[in-house]
């Protein structure tokens, strides 16, 4: 018996293999995606944080505190003055148009209410539909406006002859020190990677999973499939499924790879946690893709499915919004998405560098996806042999 | 019909018409009858937007959990501590003794951070100096760490205020000159175009934009990928079509799509925006002649790409991850300008780069369709690019399939 279900599974895994060489959406879908993929963002993202936003200065005043003050502005991280113009109604219009992200303007008589303790005030906008830029500009400018503010009551401090050494503690009297568990730099492109990557690859797992089998059904060949695996669905189903399975976690470790190591995002575990979160993401996803065929075995319909479920997974992922702040319901309903417990993982492991049993849930949540497979393997072997769907 | 006769010109104006009407009463006809395509340019783009509004329709965070260690257990940290509390986006869920206990709350995944006061701080508040407050912050989500870090530096930044305007009265600056030397330079920040920086505000446009994109795109697949999969392409060809056909073939085709998308496109970009209360402050007549030239765009180019599509499924299967693609190549969340020369090009080809960006400045910024030049420019360059495209491509096929029917 064994004997019969492993040369069945030999010749499962061969059968696939040679399938995969007749057409090109093999490689397409596999290789050429994943690749495409990463190459795209590791170059679009190579700056990390998005630096040197254009921004634009409405200085009415032109006087040496106001020209001091653009001048700081000029050497922060995320801004760069590329304009100076002489009203607002000018900087709106540049914002509108989207050639700046965040405008500072400078009222007349500034210095001259500075010096004569009118506290005029410096007034600017930032373009929050571009919710990344206009945050990071919001740091930087109130950043600079607070320390032109601090350098201003120093000055007067030491004018009214108080103490040096207590000028500090009277201007900021309980400082904030911000900690970023895990990842000190803040860096938003790698950030956002570690959701990007293994969210495109379910979705491609999950598509490669679909298809393949879907295919048999389509093209009416699952009973030579069948035969051809000795009449053991379950060596057939594994075969079939075994290159993917291999192909994918390589292409997974790959990104792993390209993240901690070449990208040098923090990596506060062992990298084998991941490398076996990464294989148990694929194994889990293709329990969905198994599920989904199951359902329907019709190809077009499995594909439609998983791919919209693929697409909602990378929000269930719970990186971009925090699942728990999503409405109720869709916190039961993102534990379905086996890269939610992929994420989990990461969260713990790689970020926060958690010991590994505070992962021990996620890891059994994605083993528990095979179930899916159980709940539709007698259906996928009687629609196998009786061929009784549509083939569109 | 003597006078029709008379007039050829008319009379072929007419046929011409008669034929697009047909090939688009066709195409309307295989749409529907096709499950799949129903999915994908139906239920799709009219599920899709309403599904991602209810998720983020929470626009930012509220009450997040976040532990406390009071090391200092005085009347100021207390005092700290309560207005940290009473904002609106933190919560103060536990309060621990040690960080070693916080640090297992947060492994937990009790709290999203943690706020450590050290046994100093109303010692050196008291004396005059200065006093440290560190916060642990979540980064898992940026939301979270922004959240927590805006909240604490806010109360923080009122208790500074407070204190040194009694530090000022200690050294002997009293009444309004304390006052002005407490903040002789008061900023004010204003952020534009989304108040509350929402998510939700900042990303559905986007979104909206690129589920008409891709719902159109990754439909026109299914349906070309079908015809050609099958091998029938010559029924894309109506019979009573002759010389010129490739013509009427497009014309009846596009226009089917575009009428399906109009009516889809008003109730995604006018309808959504304001049953979810997302941003909607642009002028619906600027909308919707930006909607002319993207639909029209974005038809010919899926068009085009759908003739190299040998069977239904291969579009999907290809091109659904590019939806993720496409959102960062639109410039919304990744800056426009800090996009590398080579990308910027690659989005540009791509009509639902300029789309969102000019739907963005004209509904959200509430920008005039004159500021939204270059992209609106952009589109019409697209349409009529991709219009060339679209002949060439299927007078390639057409002439192919007509060449094999005629060796049958």
């Amino acid at each position: 018996m064994a004997n019969i279900i492993s040369s069945g599974l030999k010749n499962s895994i061969n059968r696939e293999l040679k399938r995969m060489t007749r057409r090109p959406i093999y490689f397409i879908s596999t290789v050429l995606t994943m690749a495409f993929t990463y190459l795209f963002f590791l170059t679009f993202f190579n700056e990390g944080q998005p630096n040197k936003m254009p921004i634009a200065v409405v200085d009415l005043d032109n006087s040496a505190i106001s020209r001091q003050f653009t001048r700081n502005l000029e050497v922060m991280q995320h801004s760069h003055i590329v304009m100076r113009l002489s009203s607002h109604k000018d900087a709106r219009e540049e914002m509108q148009r989207g050639n700046i992200y965040a405008f500072v303007e400078i009222k007349r008589n500034f210095a001259k209410d500075a010096v004569s303790n009118c506290r005029p005030t410096i007034t600017f906008y930032v373009n929050d539909a571009y919710l990344i830029a206009g945050s990071l500009l919001n740091k930087d400018i109130s950043y600079i406006s607070t320390a032109s503010s601090m350098g201003m009551q120093q000055k007067i401090l030491r004018a009214k002859g108080v103490d040096e050494n207590r000028i500090k503690s009277i201007i900021q009297p309980i400082v904030l020190d911000t900690h970023l568990i895990g990842n000190p730099w803040a860096n938003y492109g790698t950030y956002l990677l570690q959701v990007i990557l293994p969210g495109i690859l379910q979705l491609m797992v999950l598509m490669m999973t679909v298809f393949p089998i879907g295919v048999e059904y389509k093209e009416r060949s699952s009973r030579e499939w069948l035969a051809n695996s000795n009449n053991s669905f379950l060596a057939a189903l594994t075969g079939k499924l075994l290159p993917y399975t291999i192909i994918f976690t390589v292409l997974g470790i790959i990104g792993n790879m390209l993240l901690y190591n070449y990208m040098h995002f923090p990596l506060n575990s062992n990298i084998g946690w991941m490398f076996l979160a990464t294989f148990m993401l694929v194994v889990a996803t293709q329990s969905v893709g198994v599920l989904f065929i199951g359902i329907t075995p019709v190809l077009r319909d499995g594909v439609t499915f998983a791919g919209l479920f693929g697409m909602l997974g990378i929000t269930f992922a719970g990186s971009t919004f925090p699942i728990e702040q999503m409405p109720v319901g869709t916190r039961i309903f993102s534990n379905f998405f086996p890269i939610h417990h992929y994420f989990e993982i990461y969260v713990n492991q790689a970020l926060n560098g958690a010991e590994i049993h505070y992962s021990f849930c996620s890891f059994i949540a994605l083993i528990s996806f095979s179930v899916f497979v159980l709940l539709v393997f007698n259906r996928l072997k009687k629609a196998a042999i009786q061929q009784n769907f549509p083939i569109k | 019909m003597n006078i029709l006769n008379k007039i050829p010109s008319l009379n072929k104006a007419i046929s011409i018409i008669y034929d697009i009407i047909h090939v688009s009463k066709k195409e309307f006809r295989t749409m529907f009858k096709d499950r799949g395509v129903i999915i994908m340019l139906v239920l799709a783009p009219l599920s899709y937007p309403i599904l991602y509004c209810s998720l983020y329709k929470n626009e930012t965070l509220t009450d997040v959990a976040v532990a406390v260690v009071d090391c200092s257990r005085s009347h100021e940290s207390r005092e700290l501590l309560r207005h940290i509390d009473a904002t609106q986006s933190i919560h103060i869920s536990n309060t621990f003794s040690t960080l070693a206990e916080a640090k297992q709350a947060y492994n937990e995944k009790k709290v999203h951070g943690v706020i450590y006061i050290p046994a100093t701080f109303s010692k050196n508040l008291i004396s005059g100096e200065q006093t440290t407050v560190s916060i642990y912050a979540d980064i898992s989500s940026f939301m979270y760490y922004r959240i927590i870090n805006q909240a604490c530096s806010n109360c923080i930044q009122d208790m500074n205020n407070q204190i040194e305007i009694q530090r000022l009265n200690a050294s002997g600056i009293n009444g309004e000159a304390a006052k002005i030397i407490s903040n002789p330079i008061p900023f004010d920040g204003v952020g534009l175009y989304n108040e509350g920086a929402g998510f939700a505000s900042f990303l559905m446009p986007a979104i909206l934009i690129l589920v008409i994109f891709q719902t159109l795109f990754l439909g026109i697949g299914i349906i070309a990928g079908t015809s050609r999969g099958e091998n029938r392409f010559h029924l894309l060809v109506s019979s009573s079509v002759h010389r010129g056909g490739t013509f009427r073939v497009i014309l009846g085709k596009s226009f089917c799509y575009f009428a399906l998308y109009a009516a889809w496109s008003f109730f995604i970009l006018m309808v959504i925006p304001r049953i979810f209360n997302l941003p909607h402050i642009g002028i619906p007549f600027d909308i919707m002649m930006l909607m002319i030239p993207f639909l029209l765009a974005s038809v010919f180019f899926s068009m085009t790409v759908s003739v190299f599509l040998p069977h239904r499924e291969t579009g999907m299967i290809i091109f659904m991850f590019m939806s993720l693609i496409l959102l960062f190549l639109s410039g919304i969340s990744w800056p426009q300008s800090n996009i590398n020369g080579f990308w910027k090009v690659f989005a540009w080809i791509i009509p639902s780069t300029c789309g969102t960006q000019a739907y963005i400045k004209i509904n959200t910024m509430g920008s005039d369709l004159h500021h939204v030049f270059f992209e609106y420019f952009s589109l019409w360059i697209q349409t009529i690019l991709y219009f060339g495209t679209t002949c060439w491509a299927y007078y390639w096929q057409i002439s192919k399939s007509k060449h094999r029917m005629a060796g049958e």
